[in-house]
């Protein structure tokens, strides 16, 4: 009877029944043993080239640095390949994945042998037979772009800071203090080099950020292996409590320039890493991005791209995952890195399904937005743990603020290019 | 010799209906029609350039009182259209991607129109050639009544009807012939024309212009071809398109232009406007068109009215042109066909406006898109490509005597370009739409016959000689023929 009071009549938003799962403490994504499958297994997949991603994200951050010719910043040192992984291995300060901290082993083979034949490193840098950081540079270019927009947290307003600017110029500096030219230059535009250094901020900001979510990844492929996750909704918990358990961890800028840390954004700034990067990360990668060139053609003398950053939404869940032409594009490039990782069962999946191999980045690509919308899921409801009410509270008043919370979310999928109606159905592929 | 090419897919066709490995009748079909292609090929290759008249004859008297015989022969009108009749029978059974129904009756109806064909192209009697041109319709009927698309009734009994009506005109017309040149004597080399007065010939060649006008078709005569073409199978329009129009463009030559030359000089100028009008409106038509296979339907009843203002002509290059357009004609509208038969099967539309982005390399189907490029390029007549050649000797030949309708289809040529960029762009180019973009593979088996395509339609583009230098003594003698006539005509 009590149950009985307390429902709500149903949602008459379009996303009536999607609202209603996510109130059940579901997912976006339709809890069906398949889908379940491809997520977890492009999860797997994603994990491999993340673990690469936020060691040279770090490194570029840390050790490049402001390097006028960085040809080599995607070659990764023997330290940073050996660095372990905060959230992995034994000596993890929070151990997400029981595997190990250092590189994963199948990122190392792959670096070594690449997909074709082992070759000299910049051989396979050249033909692309390797772990495409452009990807990784565009989400981080993606988060820099519309961090500057979105009035998100306090990690972008403290980049304007004089304190931010102080420790920038004494790392630059140091960077640069048997270069004089480049001092000139400094001193000449120092706009520009700070300016460069608010990005390295957030190459650090988004690695330390993918630090955590490779191991997230790796221990729910475990989990799946060995028949842990039952449905959907337990791979998004699992997402939700990941998200809980490591919120507080600290999101800074160090510089390393001769043996000493420069630290341009303190962890004692108290940055952290659910409110600073992964918020962020959702809503400038995930959401609104920019029109990569190649994945469709936009105009915007023809107003197909908008006036106002806010109204970007060219982000994986509205993405057209279909390449025209062969060119680098960085959504391409994550298709490319995540095909030579893909588990077996997911493989013996594609080889099924339209094409088979042939078409099999566009599959895993669509799957990758599956898992994506999964992911958000488990945002909007850690966010709705955090600001409103448990799903199982007795207020009615509380249990509409957080249907209100939900068809507001639901909201930003109306747009006639979001794929959430696609993804209700087994057959897009 | 010649009878080979007969017998050769009857008894395949009989063979066909008793064998009993369905799995095996395709590839059984396939084998047969290569034959027949060999031996085509052989005749060529022994066929005596320096003789423009019938070879390889063959005579057995049939049923003399009626003045029918069983009278071959081949020459350099027949001899390339033999060859391109085995081709597209072959390109046709390729052509067919899916498992069909009743296989067994569909392969050899398949043979039997390439027996037809292949009977009417080399009959060298007038009756015999009414037989061969009758008999394969029926083949035709059933396979567009049978296997057609959602319209097929409507479709079979209007092209039954017209087609049926073309035969009994141009019967009406031999019997005509034979009778009142009074000698009864049905063979093609007996007939003289000339003791005829000059309305009975105007009338008896007008027969025969409705009759073949009908097959080839001319406007406006040309109303059964848009709903065949589209509710056909691709196999069968490849058949329809590529040889069977072909019949009506022969026979207006053979028949129209070779037994009456006083006459056809006499209406020329009219012939001549008439083909510049199908041009025309075969150009306009198709590209007011949504439906990617009506717009190519009507593409090649533009195209076949450059082959009538050619003969019009009635030069020594324009008749050359007009039978090089001929096979380059059916060259380019078999592989365009076939490329749409693709298309329609894989995307399950032929819609302009639901098809797009076809060229994308991982969903849609590039090399189709690729190949049709190349074919629309063919089309259009871009140098490098037999229909280039075709179409510039046609111009060529056909400008000094009317030139005002030859200008007229040299514009059209360039509004043959225009429908093909409409096509390609809507269906190649753009984005596909990966809602609708789940279309399976295209199957080697099913590239293949539009890789033979176009390598002869680059060969020949490239090497015309190959083309012309069999069918240039016998259109020299015809024209040599009519200039006699004309000689004697301006003596008397």
């Amino acid at each position: 009877m009590t149950q009985l009071l307390t429902k709500l009549p149903p949602s008459t938003h379009e996303f009536a029944d999607i609202i209603h799962r996510l109130e059940a403490g579901g997912s976006m994504l339709p809890d069906t043993p398949e889908n379940l499958m491809q997520i977890i297994g492009i999860y797997k997949a994603y994990a491999v080239p993340m673990d690469f991603y936020w060691r040279d994200l770090l490194y570029i951050a840390e050790r490049v640095f402001l390097e006028p010719l960085p040809f080599f910043k995607y070659f990764l040192p023997q330290e940073y390949l050996d660095l372990q992984n905060h959230y992995a291995g034994d000596n993890a300060d929070l151990r997400i994945w029981r595997g190990t901290g250092s590189t994963h082993p199948e990122l190392l083979e792959f670096m070594k042998k690449g997909e074709t034949f082992s070759a000299p490193k910049l051989f396979h840098h050249l033909f692309h037979d390797r772990i495409n950081m452009e990807f990784a540079e565009a989400c981080m270019s993606a988060m820099y772009w519309h961090g500057r927009d979105m009035g998100m947290g306090k990690f972008d307003a403290y980049l304007d800071s004089d304190e931010y600017k102080t420790n920038a110029d004494r790392a630059i500096r140091a960077y640069f203090k048997e270069n004089p030219v480049m001092l000139g230059l400094y001193k000449a535009f120092p706009e520009m080099f700070l300016e460069q250094v608010r990005q390295l901020s957030y190459y650090s900001n988004l690695g330390l950020f993918w630090e955590v979510m490779a191991p997230v990844f790796f221990e729910m492929s475990d989990i799946y292996d060995e028949g842990g996750f039952k449905g959907v909704p337990d791979a998004m918990n699992f997402l939700v409590n990941g998200i809980f358990a490591i919120a507080g961890r600290p999101i800074y800028h160090h510089v390393y320039i001769d043996g000493e840390c420069y630290e341009i954004i303190p962890k004692s700034k108290g940055f952290t890493w659910l409110y600073e990067a992964a918020l962020p990360y959702v809503e400038a990668v995930f959401y609104r991005t920019s029109p990569f060139r190649g994945t469709k053609s936009y105009n915007a003398q023809a107003k197909q791209v908008p006036e106002e950053q806010k109204d970007f939404h060219f982000g994986i869940l509205y993405a057209d995952v279909f390449p025209v032409g062969t060119a680098g594009i960085p959504p391409t490039l994550l298709m490319d890195d995540m095909l030579h990782f893909l588990p077996p069962y997911l493989i013996e999946y594609y080889q099924k399904h339209c094409r088979g191999e042939d078409d099999i980045l566009i599959q895993l690509g669509i799957t990758f937005q599956r898992s994506m919308y999964n992911v958000t899921s488990a945002v909007i409801q850690a966010l709705r743990t955090a600001l409103l009410y448990p799903l199982d509270d007795q207020n009615p008043k509380h249990l509409l603020k957080n249907r209100q919370f939900f068809e507001q979310q639901m909201d930003r999928f109306k747009r006639p290019e979001a794929r959430l109606r696609d993804i209700q159905k087994p057959e897009y592929r | 010799m010649a009878t080979a090419l007969i017998l050769l897919p009857t008894i395949g066709a009989i063979i066909i209906s008793l064998y009993p490995q369905e799995n095996q009748l395709k590839t059984l079909t396939a084998i047969i029609s290569a034959l027949s292609l060999i031996w085509s090929l052989y005749l060529l290759k022994i066929f005596n350039l320096s003789d423009p008249t019938f070879q390889f004859t063959e005579y057995l008297s049939w049923a003399e009182p009626l003045g029918l015989s069983y009278s071959l022969g081949i020459d350099g009108l027949s001899l390339p259209l033999l060859i391109l009749n085995s081709l597209l029978t072959i390109i046709a059974i390729y052509s067919i991607g899916e498992k069909i129904e009743r296989q067994r009756f569909y392969y050899a109806l398949i043979l039997l129109i390439n027996a037809g064909i292949a009977g009417a192209l080399m009959a060298s009697n007038l009756l015999l050639f009414v037989i061969f041109y009758e008999i394969e319709l029926i083949p035709f009927y059933l396979m567009i009544a049978i296997w057609g698309g959602e319209k097929r009734g409507y479709a079979s009994i209007k092209f039954l009807l017209y087609t049926a009506l073309s035969g009994i005109l141009v019967l009406a017309a031999f019997l005509g012939i034979a009778f009142l040149s009074g000698n009864g004597n049905f063979d093609y080399d007996a007939i003289n024309t000339s003791s005829l007065s000059a309305q009975t010939k105007l009338i008896l060649l007008t027969l025969l212009l409705v009759g073949f006008g009908i097959k080839v078709p001319l406007v406006p005569l040309h109303t059964w071809l848009p709903d065949t073409y589209v509710e056909a199978s691709p196999a069968v329009t490849i058949l329809l398109g590529g040889i069977l129009a072909k019949l009506g463009t022969y026979g207006l030559i053979r028949f129209g232009f070779g037994l009456f030359p006083d006459t056809w000089a006499l209406i020329s100028p009219g012939l001549a406007i008439i083909g510049t009008i199908s041009v025309l409106y075969g150009a306009l038509a198709a590209i007011a068109q949504k439906d990617i296979k009506r717009m190519v339907a009507y593409s090649s009843i533009g195209h076949m009215g450059y082959i009538l203002v050619a003969v019009a002509a009635g030069t020594e290059l324009s008749l050359l042109g007009a039978v090089a357009q001929m096979i380059s004609h059916g060259l380019i509208l078999a592989l365009l066909f076939h490329l749409v038969g693709i298309i329609e099967r894989k995307a399950g539309t032929r819609d302009l406006d639901v098809l797009n982005g076809l060229m994308n390399p991982v969903r849609g189907l590039p090399l189709t898109s690729a190949l049709l490029i190349g074919a629309g390029m063919a089309s259009a007549g871009i140098p490098g490509l037999v229909g280039f050649i075709a179409e510039f000797i046609v111009f060529q030949g056909s400008f000094e005597a009317f030139p005002i309708p030859t200008l007229l289809c040299i514009i059209s040529s360039g509004l043959t370009a225009v429908y093909f960029v409409i096509l390609l762009n809507r269906t190649c180019f753009g984005k596909l739409d990966n809602k609708l973009a789940y279309y399976p593979k295209v199957l080697l088996s099913e590239k293949l016959p539009a890789f033979a395509l176009v390598a002869i339609i680059f060969y020949l583009g490239i090497q015309p000689n190959l083309l012309t230098r069999w069918i240039e003594p016998t259109t020299n003698k015809m024209v040599a023929q009519i200039t006699q006539t004309y000689s004697e005509i301006a003596l008397k």
